[in-house]
């Protein structure tokens, strides 16, 4: 079964489609690479399959199954709750003010022990007294609003990056996005952050079970900088680190996300000859750790020499796959690349 | 780590302040003015918690102090039948704080920056005229008091002595503080500034950023409720819904970013700074002129209480030109606002 299976893609952007019904598949343990002149599209599949984009015709499977949040009783049952809660609130909200004065006013005389049990009946009275204005109506009013809107955050949230993130997929961008003002190390922290269970009361009671996490996280954070040759600057900010470093760590902080699927998107766009050699070495070593890795990447010298695959795309469109002598060779790819000769024209 | 520790150095001076006070001539004791400045530190924590680390500009805190102080004097006061004490009151503020954070955050989940500053800032206003309109339950613009005195294991704290007042703030500004301190070196505290600082980037590492997002939303209106809850029970009222206008949103904003964003230390300094030039500068020289008869009531430009919005402005002015980062800025935001310096 392949990793990764992008199915007729289709990204439309108003009129402009960007990427038309694209196909292809990414087996476990390859490098494939993704190319094509600028404008090809290939950043927008990446957006795609990462669920940046959503408006898209076309599946794409991850290890099997689509990359999408399905609707488990436990999310079920908060849509639930968010409707019922609302309904709650706005019954009361909206009558308060005759709520306070037939259930507190009414039973309270200055200074004299109050009767709950009194103001307790007068409170339900009040609702069945006249059900339909006070409880039917508003009740019905905040369900809608609440499971209406619950409903469509959820349904937003179905196929958000984190969804994906969380099944297996990690990337870095083309415009590097690091959290500039955090340091190296919090930066690989952040891509676990999906991997680490502490709650609210642990951290701030700083319990055991807070200091083993943190220990443990720490511990990994340094040996995923290590992997990657930060680990000397690891208390430095993110944004005082040199350009090449900035795409390492870039690296580093999706690998603490411990992907199946890695996606580079240019990861050697602005680096010298002796740090993309180190970086080829790189992506061959997270390949090594068993990490499929999908990359876009113009630069000619990294996708032959690390690449199983290519895919070239034009337009959107797909032209070539194959192994990297094959693209070579083909007519069509040197075409989108170079233009027709005029031999050929 | 010099910064690190400077918010406990700030809490330890304010605690031996009282005890240098009798020692120093009368114009000079500042330890009875003060309490204002603990509450809006508290305040500010809540601020912080929302706009310091999540990136959430919130122009509309002053509701959930409203709120606060509302929820604490009905709670409190002998005229409705609660009646619960000091401690259950600050509880049950503090939890209402933290519901009225969710039902704000929900609807503005999605939204960012300017639009979420708009939403806010209605929300704001919004708190004001239903308390305003509510009058049989809040008593319209009268405010409800009296509020009882706090006690603490069966201490009665009243208005004739200061020192336990200003103990009792202190104390629970200590705990808020180490709290805050606390979320901010975690996961949770990471993931808040993450947001911040790129939010597609923080979800596309699987940080879930809604729930964060909420999380920030209800534990910065707790902090803000459980400020106006101890505003009301020091000022024995729960003050007008007046009180409560844009005004005290943006000095509680003031406080964060004088102070420096996102960092605890700033922010206890940023209230210094703020309150302490309202509550203690001012009032001591508007004593000292009024002594030396340099002032009449009928020049309102000689009188130093009018000065107060003149100076803030001027302040925050100065601020941005020469400090932008704030009085004490985290080590990130100073990286950032001062990178060409360094290269």
């Amino acid at each position: 079964m392949s990793l990764l299976e992008v199915r007729e893609l289709t990204v439309r952007f108003g009129g402009l489609v960007a990427v038309s019904r694209v196909s292809f598949q990414v087996q476990p343990g390859e490098i494939v690479s993704l190319i094509g002149p600028n404008g090809a599209g290939k950043t927008t599949i990446f957006n795609a399959i990462t669920g940046i984009h959503c408006s898209t015709e076309g599946k794409v499977c991850f290890q099997g199954a689509e990359i999408c949040r399905w609707l488990q009783p436990l999310a079920a049952a908060g849509l639930a709750a968010v409707g019922l809660l609302t309904a709650i609130v706005l019954t009361l909200l909206l009558n308060i003010q005759s709520l306070w004065e037939t259930a507190v006013s009414h039973h309270y005389q200055y200074l004299q022990p109050f009767p709950w049990d009194a103001a307790a009946r007068s409170f339900i009275g009040f609702f069945t007294d006249q059900p339909g204005p006070r409880v039917i109506l508003p009740g019905l009013i905040g369900l809608a609003l609440g499971l209406g809107g619950a409903a469509s955050v959820w349904q937003r949230a179905r196929r958000a990056p984190e969804v994906a993130a969380r099944a297996g997929l990690a990337r870095t961008f083309q415009n590097i996005r690091l959290f500039k003002q955090m340091t190296v190390r919090e930066n690989v922290l952040i891509g676990m952050d999906q991997h680490l269970h502490t709650k609210l009361w642990d951290a701030a009671c700083r319990l055991p079970r807070f200091w083993r996490e943190h220990r443990d996280a720490t511990q990994r954070a340094e040996e995923i900088l290590r992997f990657v040759g930060l680990d000397k600057q690891s208390d430095t900010v993110a944004e005082n680190l040199a350009y090449g470093h900035q795409r390492r760590l870039e690296i580093a902080r999706a690998l603490a996300a411990q992907p199946r699927l890695l996606l580079l998107d240019e990861p050697a766009a602005g680096m010298n000859a002796a740090e993309t050699t180190a970086l080829m070495d790189l992506i061959r070593r997270i390949r090594d750790k068993g990490i499929t890795v999908l990359l876009i990447e113009h630069h000619m010298k990294v996708v032959m020499g690390i690449s199983d695959r290519i895919i070239v795309l034009d337009h959107g469109e797909k032209i070539a796959e194959g192994t990297p002598p094959e693209v070579c060779g083909n007519p069509k790819v040197i075409e989108a690349y170079l233009g027709k000769s005029d031999a050929a024209a | 780590m010099k910064i690190l520790r400077t918010h406990w150095a700030l809490l330890a001076i304010a605690a031996i302040i009282p005890l240098l006070d009798p020692l120093l001539p009368e114009a000079w004791q500042i330890a009875d003015l003060m309490r204002p400045i603990f509450i809006f530190a508290i305040l500010g924590l809540g601020v912080n918690i929302l706009t310091g680390y999540t990136g959430l500009l919130n122009l509309g805190v002053a509701a959930f102090m409203a709120a606060g102080a509302y929820t604490y004097a009905i709670l409190t006061c002998d005229i409705y039948p609660f009646q619960l004490g000091f401690w259950p009151a600050c509880l049950v503020t503090f939890v209402v704080g933290i519901m009225l954070g969710v039902v704000l955050g929900l609807p503005t989940i999605r939204l960012r920056g300017d639009y979420l500053a708009i939403v806010t800032l209605g929300f704001g206003e919004i708190m004001q005229d239903v308390l305003k309109n509510l009058d049989v339950i809040t008593k319209g613009t009268q405010g409800i008091n009296p509020l009882p005195y706090p006690t603490f294991f069966g201490y009665r704290f009243t208005t004739d002595a200061y020192l336990p007042w200003y103990y009792l703030f202190l104390a629970i500004l200590a705990v808020l503080v180490l709290f805050n301190r606390n979320l901010q070196r975690s996961r949770i505290g990471r993931a808040w500034v993450s947001i911040r600082e790129d939010e597609l980037a923080a979800t596309c590492m699987g940080v879930n950023s809604m729930r964060m997002k909420l999380l920030a939303f209800a534990i910065g209106a707790a902090q803000c409720s459980l400020a106006g809850a101890l505003w009301a029970s020091f000022l024995g009222s729960s003050g007008e819904p007046g009180n409560y206008d844009f005004q005290i949103s943006i000095i509680a904003l003031c406080i964060v970013i004088v102070g420096g964003m996102g960092n605890l230390a700033g922010v206890l300094i940023g209230a210094v700074v703020m309150m302490g030039f309202n509550s203690i500068v001012l009032e001591k020289l508007s004593l000292f002129l009024k002594s030396h008869g340099l002032v009449s009531s009928t020049n309102v430009f000689t009188s130093p209480g009018n000065w107060k919005y003149l100076a803030y402005g001027l302040a925050l002015i100065l601020m941005m030109r020469f400090r932008p980062e704030g009085l004490l800025p985290s080590r990130r935001v100073k990286a950032e606002l001062h990178r060409e310096d360094e290269s």
